[in-house]
């Protein structure tokens, strides 16, 4: 009996890519400018410490879950509608976002 | 005031480089750091190939209301009160790390304009300094939109109910000024 099968598998896969390239970007911006990284990542400065002091293997090991270590920024379906709507420029569009994700507080380890 | 020790003296010349690039006047220099006014206006002339601008710095509250302004400074102290709040940032290294972010949020948005404006950045690090003052100052304040619950800058005297921003709410002319501008200039 086949548990897993192609298709499932490749989407495990690529799970497992993302989440190792979003670890080493995230670890990297840390690495460079922290203030920034958390600013960019949407965490706060505890668990920016947390990622920052990773060794390679426990960044490996994590990345290997199965399931995807980063979430959807965006919790309220009206903003988005409004965001992704094409009623107003690119421009707009952009100074909006940036101006909603700046006021959302920042992920915490409770 | 005179600088005691040399570490301190070049801790203080690098801040003062830092915020020349930035756009900084000698006005904020003077304030953040100890250095006497012919040494920054010298670094000034050095790092910029010209002479520092005289005259006074804008004091107005009022711009910060307008249409793009008020966007554009929204943006700036909501990255700002992010990084207190959360990466324990405030005065001038606050300032400075907000600053910087903030211009690649305009570069962004530039960049997605069909007409894009000019290389200087609608909120000047002056103005950002100014902003924050302000705030402090509790000239100004930030009130919650009611359709999309972002923060913006709005003046603590007016009235807030139900509040809209400038963004869920456009003004009929709002930008056209500034593309006409453009077009005159081009033509």
């Amino acid at each position: 009996m086949e548990i897993v099968n192609k298709f499932q598998e490749t989407i495990l896969d690529e799970i497992r890519d993302a989440n190792l390239n979003y670890l080493m970007l995230a670890q990297q911006m840390i690495k460079a400018d922290k203030a920034h990284a958390i600013f960019r990542l949407g965490v706060n400065s505890d668990i920016a410490d947390l990622i920052g002091s990773l060794s390679n293997s426990q960044l490996i090991k994590l990345a290997s879950a199965n399931m995807m270590l980063t979430r959807f920024r965006f919790d309220d379906s009206v903003m988005l509608g409004m965001l992704t709507s094409n009623h107003k420029g690119q421009s707009q569009a952009i100074a909006h976002s940036s101006i909603l994700m700046a006021c959302q507080p920042a992920q915490a380890i409770a | 005031m005179k600088v005691k020790s040399i570490i301190d003296e070049a801790e203080q010349l690098q801040l003062a480089i830092e915020l020349i690039k930035l756009g900084a006047r000698l006005q904020l220099l003077e304030s953040q750091t100890d250095l006497s006014r012919e040494r920054l206006t010298k670094l000034y002339k050095e790092i910029r190939g010209s002479s520092p601008p005289k005259g006074m710095l804008p004091f107005s509250t009022d711009w910060f209301l307008t249409w793009q302004p008020n966007i554009h400074s929204s943006l700036f102290l909501n990255i700002y009160n992010f990084l207190k709040v959360n990466a324990g940032l405030t005065g001038i290294q606050g300032l400075v790390k907000s600053y910087q972010l903030y211009l690649e949020q305009y570069h962004s948005i530039e960049k997605a304009d069909d007409h894009p404006l000019s290389d200087e950045p609608v909120l000047s690090l002056i103005r950002a300094w100014t902003l924050i003052r302000f705030v402090d100052q509790k000239l100004l304040k930030t009130e919650s939109c009611s359709c999309c619950k972002g923060n913006f800058i709005v003046d603590v005297y007016d009235l807030h109910e139900d509040y809209l921003c400038n963004l869920c709410h456009v003004p009929s002319r709002a930008g056209k000024y500034q593309k006409n501008k453009k077009y005159l200039l081009a033509a």
